[in-house]
């Protein structure tokens, strides 16, 4: 199974606060998810990313109980989501993906009614309302009514109600989701002091480019899990090494570093210009330079290049599909 | 104790929130206290309960011995009639009638003295133009009432042609007698011994007090929980520690009090500014007005966890009022329904509301006290049905 070479195992010593083992779920004979495995740590951001209709709403919804899987086993904080006990519910917080708060309440009384449905009492409420709306930046807006905020902020209101009560695990369902590029940032930002708090994250995203936020990546595309990993692993795995990029003050011959061992793959995009794959990109630098010394090339720059994510995510897509075509080939050969 | 605590938070951040969103709407809640007081208003100014006499011509055959003065004939059934001409012509009377311009034609027989003194029923044509069942009845009656005093008027017209016969011939013994006396040999003596004096805004303010108790609690709860779960809201309660109890428990208490203080503004207004007595004291009429709004509040609820839309549950509400305005009582005695559908009537909160709502206010008793015990039922059994769908909503996983 595909999937099953993604599990990863959790630090030493620690259980997995997240975890799914062979997920599927099937709408209407269709398959939303399949074969899904993966596990979070304690006190990391887990991405799901992909794009429309890839299977992360799915996911998500079984991981909070709402769906039940066709097939498969879920855990959330060792509790099937299914059989969630009050206390552990009381643990977890879920930011869906629509708008689903109040409009003719304030800002403060749509965080106090969240408080409030976890329990917490009028006595202990008012100083956790301010703390959520300070960190999301709202309290200068806590008497606005819902309706009257514009659309970044209803969603960071949103981020407020799920983290007034001081939940040990999130599930945020596209928090970014057609917000401004600068708020963007500003939500992740949140997110990472949440993760940095020790609160396990699982955000959803089509923004590929977000990936770079979370602390690993789960890719899906058509419901399939396609890559778990960090970030900057899912790029090695991709390229097959670090990669460098050469600029020179002249054209450059591709075949100058061919011969320079620790060299896995060249790329020229312009002439004055290499994208170089290496093994490991500290031994490889000093052996490019060198090489291209002895040429007579004058170097501008050699430094490590970070493919875009995009970039990244496409060439998993594109050799997954690939590989699911070639065995239902073999299959039907 | 902990959890307990944390249930009661629960149920209260549900009242709250109904009590704020509904109050956000200053309009609506004006238009809920104000509205039902001034249709109420307007209801028992505007509506005399007096209907229009039925415009009437009298024919009276050219060769007929009885009066031809229309005063005459207004007083055989005052109230009922309004004679606009006494005629001999029963075909252009007849053609009136078919034309709308009058009610009733009414046709005496030509000679109905000498018919009886031959000792033949004189036939007295009454004909009218109605397609409403209502204002047939009551042509029906203002027929049979003026029939009845024209015959006495017929037989006062012979009885005195015979006294003075007899008086001729046979001397004292017939001094005494009196031909108003053989042609009505009864009067009637009539008291209603009903505790208080029966009115159009008397009997109707109760009724309409029940219908908009009832139709305030299922309006108010027929959208609430329908919006959550359209608008996703209902995703939070499923993920978050709350059960269908504490939901349903705090949109109850929250619509709960809105529909009270309504039914106390309204109520106050009907008691103090209308003056529609309140003979059986506060505890009774407040007993009435808790058990209806309970089970109003199961029908709003039940409503807005089986509807899939907005619409659809204004739509369920709409049925809701217009059943219970045909069958409630309102309008038309239950009575006066088949079985089958009676039994759809005391399936409304309301039927029961406003037949103990009338006892407790006009009578000061209740005449039916099983219809308390039936409103609880169904108050019961509303809450059972809601709480079981809300409890598939909340934790059935799809």
């Amino acid at each position: 199974m595909h999937s099953a070479a993604l599990v990863t195992t959790t630090p030493a010593g620690t259980d997995p606060v997240i975890a799914l083992s062979g997920v599927a779920r099937r709408f209407n004979g269709l398959w939303a998810v399949r074969d899904v495995s993966m596990v979070v740590p304690a006190g990391s951001i887990l991405g799901l990313i992909g794009p429309s209709g890839s299977g992360k709403t799915t996911t998500v919804r079984m991981l909070t109980g709402t769906l039940r899987p066709t097939h498969g086993e879920v855990r959330v904080l060792g509790e099937d989501p299914q059989r969630f006990s009050v206390r552990t519910r009381e643990r977890i917080a879920y930011m869906p993906q629509l708008f689903s708060l109040y409009p003719d309440l304030t800002a403060r009384e749509n965080v106090g009614f969240v408080a409030a449905l976890y329990g917490i009492s009028w006595f202990g409420r008012g100083s956790r309302i301010q703390r959520a709306l300070t960190l999301v930046d709202l309290w200068e807006a806590r008497n606005r009514r819902a309706s009257d905020l514009s659309g970044g902020m209803q969603r960071r209101l949103e981020l407020a109600c799920a983290i007034v009560h001081d939940p040990q695990v999130l599930f945020i369902d596209e928090p970014t989701a057609g917000v401004d590029p600068m708020l963007r940032r500003a939500i992740w930002d949140e997110l990472r002091g949440m993760r940095d708090e020790g609160r396990t994250l699982l955000v959803t995203t089509q923004y590929v480019a977000e990936a770079e936020y979370c602390d690993r990546v789960a890719l899906l595309a058509d419901g399939h899990l396609i890559a778990l990993d960090a970030p900057a692993q899912l790029r090695r795995s991709v390229y097959g090494g670090d990669v460098l990029q050469v600029v020179a003050e002249q054209p450059i011959d591709p075949q100058l570093v061919a011969d320079v061992a620790e060299v896995i793959a060249v790329q020229q995009p312009e002439a004055r210009r290499l994208i170089v794959t290496a093994t490991q990109a500290g031994t490889a630098t000093p052996r490019l330079s060198e090489a291209f010394r002895a040429a007579g090339v004058e170097l501008v720059s050699i430094e490590e290049y970070q493919p875009s994510f995009d970039d990244v995510f496409t060439e998993l897509v594109r050799r997954q599909r690939a590989a699911r075509e070639e065995a239902e080939a073999s299959a039907d050969g | 104790m902990g959890d307990l605590w944390r249930s009661l938070v629960r149920v209260t951040s549900f009242s709250g929130k109904e009590l704020r969103e509904t109050l956000r709407r200053p309009g609506m809640l004006f238009a809920l206290v104000l509205g039902p007081f001034l249709i109420m208003l307007i209801f028992g100014l505007g509506y005399t309960g007096h209907r229009q006499p039925f415009a009437t011509e009298i024919v009276i055959p050219p060769g007929s011995t009885l009066p031809r003065d229309p005063e005459f004939y207004q007083e055989l059934a005052p109230g009922r009639i309004a004679v606009t001409a006494v005629t001999d012509d029963r075909d252009a009377a007849l053609q009136r009638l078919e034309e709308l311009d009058i009610d009733l034609v009414v046709v005496a027989p030509e000679d109905a003295i000498e018919q009886l003194r031959a000792g033949e029923q004189a036939e007295i044509v009454v004909a009218w133009n109605q397609v409403d069942p209502v204002y047939d009845g009551l042509a029906r009656l203002a027929v049979s009432t003026m029939v009845s005093a024209l015959n006495a008027e017929i037989i006062r017209q012979a009885a005195a042609e015979g006294i003075d016969l007899a008086a001729s011939e046979l001397g004292p013994r017939v001094e005494n007698l009196s031909a108003d006396v053989i042609a009505e040999p009864t009067t009637a003596e009539t008291e209603n011994v009903a505790p208080t004096e029966p009115s159009v805004l008397n009997f109707f303010g109760p009724a309409v007090l029940a219908l908009v108790i009832q139709h305030l609690a299922v309006t108010l709860s027929a959208l609430s929980m329908v919006r959550e779960r359209l608008s996703g809201q209902v995703d939070l309660f499923r993920v978050a520690p709350v059960n269908a109890i504490e939901v349903l428990t705090g949109k109850y208490v929250a619509f709960a009090l809105l529909s009270l203080f309504v039914t106390a503004v309204v109520g106050a207004l009907m008691i103090f500014v209308l003056e529609v007595p309140l003979l059986s004291g506060y505890l009774t009429a407040m007993l009435i007005v808790l058990l209806l709004t309970f089970a109003a509040l199961g029908v709003g609820l039940l409503i807005s966890l089986v509807a899939d839309s907005e619409r659809m549950a204004v739509q369920l509400s709409m049925l809701v009022l217009l059943a219970s305005v045909f069958f409630s009582g309102f309008v038309l005695p239950v009575q006066d329904f088949i079985g089958p559908v009676q039994y759809l009537s005391y399936a409304l909160p309301v039927t029961h509301g406003i037949a103990t709502l009338q006892d407790a206010m006009l009578r000061g008793t209740l005449t039916d006290p099983w219809m308390l015990a039936a409103l609880a039922g169904i108050g019961v059994v509303l809450y059972l049905a809601s709480l079981l769908r809300m409890r598939a909503i909340l934790r059935g996983a799809t």
